[in-house]
């Protein structure tokens, strides 16, 4: 009987001694999470934290991803932008050119005209240049020149008192230098045989040659080619 | 002398739980759970003893096997989202209760039992006195 009952009273010390142990481990637990005051509130109050914290967080995301789209789409206009500021810029470009606002060089052919020895009705006149210039023109040159005026208008070239041909309002002395880009074989061929224009001046008398040339250099228009009235 | 056992069993969980290393917070719900469940157990154990129908093979296996089984209701009820421990700590302290009246009630009795006996001792002489008193009168 005696046994029995040191027994019972080691086992109930031993049960103690486990509750106790394991009630400070829990105090331990309790007290080191009390810094971030979680042990406060209840476990439904944290859980209504977290989904309003995840509310909050998606909406920041949402947020985010709307500026992030909307971001692309000015960086895209911008380019598109860009894209279009340069098409115009090349449009400009190509318009400069042909209007001879540009110095230009490329390939094509630079005829020669010395007068020959001829009376005065078969002299070189303002028609004979404006018409090569205008056969040019038809056989595709992008470019042409008399005596380094700038051809853009058939206008151009005009003769005063059959005394001495203008172009540009400039006064222009033989022997005449007509440039023109463009593909040279085109070129002469529309002026060279086959009633071109250059055989005719030819048979008049006058001396034309006509040389290819892989760099024909063409000055730009010196003449000021703002309009006034035009509204 | 169960007390004195339950005194330094107390002081050494103490000291060890003091020293002993820190369990993961998502651990401490199942260990308060158990906790309570040995309290229950401890509680019991000494009301039996006071009972005198102390027995120690279901001492222990309550002790155990009611902190196992408060922990796997625990278990149980978080993984069905019901709070199935609160079951368990009412019946717990409920228990708790019921073994502390018992202890309550036992040594109330022992108290009275020691003051009624002084009483009919002082009785037993003032008793004379008044009846003959009463006698008298």
């Amino acid at each position: 009987m005696k046994k029995g009952k040191i027994i019972m009273t080691i086992t109930i010390g031993i049960a103690c001694f486990v509750l106790v142990a394991i009630m400070f481990m829990q105090f331990k637990i309790v007290n080191e999470t009390d810094i971030t005051s979680i042990e406060v509130m209840q476990e439904a109050e944290l859980r209504t934290e977290l989904s309003n914290w995840k509310e909050k967080y998606e909406e920041a995301n949402q947020k985010y991803e709307e500026t992030k789209s909307t971001i692309e789409e000015y960086k895209k206009t911008k380019e598109s932008n860009e894209e279009t500021s340069k098409l115009l810029e090349q449009e400009l470009e190509q318009v400069n050119m042909a209007l001879g606002k540009t110095d230009v060089e490329g390939q094509g052919i630079v005829i020669t005209i010395k007068e020959g020895d001829t009376d005065e009705f078969n002299k070189i006149s303002s028609d004979d240049l404006l018409i090569i210039a205008n056969a040019l023109k038809l056989a595709g040159a992008e470019a042409v020149s008399i005596n380094d005026e700038r051809i853009i208008r058939y206008d151009m070239a005009s003769i005063n008192n059959n005394t001495f041909i203008k172009v540009n309002g400039q006064r222009i002395l033989p022997p005449y230098v007509i440039k023109a880009i463009g593909n040279p074989t085109y070129l002469e061929s529309e002026l060279v045989g086959s009633g071109g224009y250059v055989d005719v001046l030819r048979k008049l008398g006058h001396d034309i040659t006509i040389e290819p040339s892989d760099k024909v250099l063409i000055n730009k228009i010196k003449e000021d080619i703002t309009t006034k009235y035009i509204e | 002398m169960i007390f004195i056992a339950i005194l330094i069993g107390c002081i050494l969980g103490a000291i060890l739980g003091m020293n002993a290393p820190m369990i993961s917070y998502t651990y401490s719900s199942y260990l308060a759970i158990a906790i309570i469940a040995a309290l229950d157990s401890v509680f019991g154990g000494i009301a039996s003893v006071i009972k005198k129908n102390f027995d120690l093979k279901i001492f222990i296996s309550g002790f155990f096997g009611n902190a196992i089984l408060a922990i796997l209701l625990t278990v149980l009820g978080q993984k069905l989202n019901v709070d199935i421990y609160l079951a368990a700590i009412v019946v717990f302290v409920w228990r708790m209760f019921m073994n502390l009246g018992t202890i309550r009630r036992y040594y109330v009795e022992k108290w009275t039992d020691k003051l009624t006996k002084k009483a009919e001792k002082n009785t037993k002489i003032e008793g004379k006195e008044i009846k003959s008193e009463v006698n008298n009168s």
